[in-house]
């Protein structure tokens, strides 16, 4: 049986590798701070491959055929997506095997998720591995969740969905080591009037939230036009909620919350005790 | 005659701009689209307002003002503008 060794969640602005030196030197290092203590915790426990959660940006899917939630079976996956992020062209590795033991273990539990040997990765994705991983060689089953596009799955129904995540993936006998991640948010408005805007006190509040296990009622019964005050891109911290679901019963710490306006958007790294 | 209509162009419009063999930055083709007066009007005028106030989705409207070469503070007064005010409403994380 697998043990997730390594779990966390972190936001995937696209300037924090894009124009990095945008930021308040401070805040960047500060939040970059955080994101190094998990690289530091990946080299210490070698996980052999991770899941990686994050929101589709209409990368893969566009509105003739959305699915709430897609698995990526290939045997790798072409990214970044734009030609802009600073990060270079690859294929990262994908983990086919347990990829397929996940979606089976999703199926049973009640999901149907969509899947695809072809999936692509942009910045949702790229940003964090990349900061986890420079040389790209950790294999990865990519899981890309609708965000943004209504109807959206509600915050519960993402920490349910967490919860089969994990039990999928520590059931897995192809690995002994595996790592989890959910990558988006916190707070940004995109392509509405409060471009720019960060919502600083919800994102404080949620990262509370997070360091309360299990989570509570307060924040999963949120309906989602709530959850949407936050910002319209806040929604992806689904991926931060089923990360939190799978890694039910562990404490969680936030490592990083920095405001950066510079990079619309509110950067912060919660990390799961393993 | 339909929003989904209008977001596909957009889409479309946004891939061939991505597109490494494309020169330039080439006008929006709205041929083949069935899309009523108003919204062809608006699309073939870069009608960034008016675009976000018929619906369409802002992960569209965030790529397609990049598109065009805006920065955030050239296209948020036009959303702002076209916007229809609405009150805060109570929230939880606000105590």
């Amino acid at each position: 049986m697998a043990e997730i060794v390594l779990a966390y969640s972190a936001s995937h602005a696209p300037m924090m590798s894009a124009d990095k030196e945008s930021a308040p030197p401070d805040q960047a290092e500060r939040f970059f701070g955080g994101l190094d203590k998990v690289k530091a915790e990946l080299a210490a426990k070698k996980p052999e491959a991770i899941v990686f959660m994050t929101g589709e940006h209409f990368t893969n899917f566009f509105l003739e055929n959305m699915p709430q939630i897609a698995v990526g079976l290939g045997d790798g996956f072409q990214g970044p997506l734009e030609k802009w992020l600073k990060i270079p062209k690859t294929i990262v590795p994908g983990a086919p095997e347990l990829a397929a033991h996940m979606l089976d273990g999703l199926v049973t539990d009640g999901f149907y998720p969509a899947f695809s040997h072809k999936l692509k990765l942009d910045h949702g994705f790229m940003t964090v591995y990349y900061e986890l991983d420079q040389t790209m060689e950790l294999p990865v089953v990519p899981i890309i969740l609708n965000c943004t596009t209504p109807p959206l799955i509600t915050l519960r129904q993402s920490y349910e969905f967490g919860k089969s995540v994990g039990a999928a993936l520590r059931s897995y006998t192809g690995y002994e080591r595996v790592g989890l991640v959910g990558a988006g948010g916190l707070s940004h408005f995109v392509g509405e009037p409060r471009v720019g805007d960060i919502e600083e006190d919800f994102d404080r509040w949620f990262l509370d939230q997070l360091e309360k296990n299990p989570l509570s009622d307060e924040l999963l019964d949120m309906p989602n036009d709530e959850l949407m005050e936050a910002g319209n891109g806040t929604g992806e911290v689904r991926a931060w909620v089923a990360v939190a679901g799978a890694m039910e019963g562990h404490k969680a710490t936030t490592l990083a919350y920095e405001p950066i306006y510079e990079w619309i958007n509110g950067m912060g790294v919660t990390s799961y005790q393993t | 005659m339909s929003l989904y209509q209008v977001q596909q162009c957009l889409f479309d419009y946004l891939r061939v701009l991505e597109d490494p063999k494309t020169e330039g930055r080439p006008e929006i083709d709205t041929e083949g689209y069935d899309l009523s007066d108003t919204e062809r009007k608006a699309l073939e005028s870069k009608d960034i307002g008016e675009i976000y106030v018929m619906g369409v989705h802002p992960v569209i409207v965030n790529g397609y003002c990049r598109a065009l070469g805006y920065k955030r503070a050239d296209y948020r007064p036009m959303l702002e503008a076209a916007a229809v005010k609405t009150e805060p409403r109570k929230v939880r994380w606000q105590k």
